[in-house]
């Protein structure tokens, strides 16, 4: 794989989540890009169960197991600005069995669903960001294959997202300044992801008619 | 008549050769044809059998003086003439029927548009061995033809001499990794490479190099047996334009005489690409053109184009 930015799209001025996503396709079909089948992206929360608390009251640290379709055989574990753990898929059942330890937290589940696009070496994926049944918003990945460090071709990421984001266009994602001269990784795209889910939940707030 | 004259052939002997050759062919049936009859019926045996035999030898016979005769008027007939500048296919001109079979018209057109192709092939030949872009030093011009045939001698560098222009190059440049294998004899492979960039197959021929295939930094250049992989390409176009300017590079780079001098060259050139992701382009300043990035470095500043923008 090759570095990767995801990024959150507002919602236009005017618009619903799927005629933004609608808006933003059909710019990068412009641009010659090809439809490259869909992908998911799902993500669910778990507590540190009160149970193993320790006395002194510490905090419990919440934990993220999430998929992502481009590596269908794999589940990753994040914690917040901590260790990334890739494993089998089998990692779900594990998850149920260590219950005791780690619980589920109420309708946390929040996943994104959209189509592939292929242009050049550029793979771009546009989805729509849903927490239980309502849309809350869109992301945008935009991997590029042949690089591997990601302070390499940060420039010339960028200059590809302005093509089609244009004043939308984020900064560089907070991995990659932690990784100065580091092979990236898929662990990094899911950091990314588990920040954006992040940021999307504190949105949440926001009422339906809001998003439009 | 004149024609026929020139072709040497008596028409006369040729017409009764005709007949004859027809007179053979059905004495000839009449011998098979009574012996399939076989013996008639007579009151006796004897008579049966004598009749056969007068039969068989009257046919016989007649066979012979036949064949005779046309042996006779065969040396009559005479050769068709070999001075005819078409041989034989000069025949076809005598062909009445031109419209119908037009054989002798196509056969001279086609006669001297291959004259006129070898022709052309030649100074084609001549101009392009002035500016050869074989990079080995034994085929200048036509004298090379009579030499006995020699391996020149940079084809046939030992080993050990390959191995050391190779490792000090490797140590001229810290940021590119050269690593030498031989898997098929003394040719050597070389993987190198580049940073966390790139990496090049380039498959040698004593100091020469034959080819280079440049893939990604993540791409697998082995193949399933382990091999290095000298025929898949790149999965990415990036790579893959690369690839097609460094086989250009390897025409560029060429001094039969010194092929240490150009591998140094190629690899300098090589190094360039350190800066692949990095460099925008020197023309229009961006990073990317129809999705690429400049993915040409000039030979002799190194200065990196896209492939629409060099001059
Ligand atoms: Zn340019």
């Amino acid at each position: 794989m090759g570095v990767t930015c995801v990024s959150q799209m507002p919602v236009a001025e005017g618009k619903s989540v799927q005629q933004t996503v609608e808006l933003l396709t059909r710019k990068l079909e412009m641009l010659g890009a090809e439809k490259q089948g869909t992908f998911c992206v799902d993500c669910e929360t778990y507590h540190t169960a009160a149970s193993t608390l320790g006395s002194q009251g510490q905090a419990g640290k919440l934990m993220y197991v999430m998929h992502n379709s481009e590596y269908p055989l794999s589940c990753f574990a994040l914690f917040e600005n901590g260790p990334c753990l890739i494993a089998d898929t089998n990692f779900d059942v594990l998850m149920v069995k260590l219950k005791g330890f780690f619980q589920s937290a109420k309708a946390s589940k929040i996943e994104t669903r959209g189509t592939r696009y292929q242009y050049c070496d550029f793979l771009v994926k546009v989805g729509t960001v849903t927490m239980g049944p309502s849309a809350r918003g869109i992301s945008v990945e935009v991997e590029y294959g042949p690089c591997v460090i990601a302070s390499d071709c940060w420039s010339l990421l960028l200059e590809f997202l302005q093509s089609f984001l244009g004043s939308h266009t984020p900064g560089a994602p907070a991995v990659f300044g932690n990784r100065h001269d580091a092979v990236y990784g898929p662990a990094d795209t899911m950091v990314q992801y588990m920040e954006l889910f992040n940021k999307i939940r504190k949105q949440q707030q926001v009422p339906v008619a809001g998003i439009r | 008549m004149a024609d026929v004259l020139s072709v040497g052939v008596n028409l006369e002997a040729f017409a009764q050769a005709i007949s004859a050759i027809q007179a053979l062919r059905s004495s000839v049936s009449r011998v098979f044809d009574c012996l399939k009859d076989g013996m008639r019926n007579k009151e006796t045996l004897e008579g049966r059998e004598k009749a056969f035999i007068a039969h068989f030898q009257d046919n016989l016979q007649s066979v012979n003086r036949d064949l005779n005769e046309l042996e006779r008027l065969s040396n009559l007939v005479g050769k068709p003439s070999e001075n005819h500048p078409l041989h034989n296919s000069g025949l076809l001109s005598l062909d009445p029927v031109q419209d119908k079979t037009p054989l002798y018209s196509q056969l001279l057109q086609a006669y001297k548009w291959s004259n006129k192709l070898q022709y052309h092939a030649g100074l084609a030949s001549g101009l392009l061995n002035q500016q050869s872009l074989k990079r080995s030093a034994n085929q200048m011009g036509v004298s090379a033809k009579r030499r006995p045939k020699a391996q020149p001698t940079t084809l046939v560098l030992p080993p050990q001499y390959v191995d050391d222009v190779i490792s000090r190059i490797d140590r001229m440049f810290p940021e590119m990794s050269i690593h030498l294998s031989r898997p098929n004899g003394t040719s050597a492979m070389l993987l190198v490479t580049l940073g966390k960039v790139l990496k090049v197959i380039v498959v040698m021929r004593s100091l020469f190099i034959d080819r280079t295939i440049v893939k990604g930094y993540n791409e697998n250049v082995y193949t399933e047996d382990g091999k290095l992989d000298i025929w898949s390409k790149s999965n990415y176009q990036v790579f893959q334009k690369v690839t097609d300017h460094a086989t250009t590079a390897l025409l560029h780079y060429q001094l039969p005489q010194m092929p240490d001098v150009v591998v140094r060259s190629f690899m300098t050139w090589l190094r360039s690409y350190i800066k692949l992701f990095q460099a925008p382009c020197q023309r229009c300043g961006k990073f990317l053109q129809d999705g690429l990035p400049p993915t040409w470095r000039d030979f002799r500043t190194l200065e990196a184009f896209h492939d629409t923008c060099r001059q």
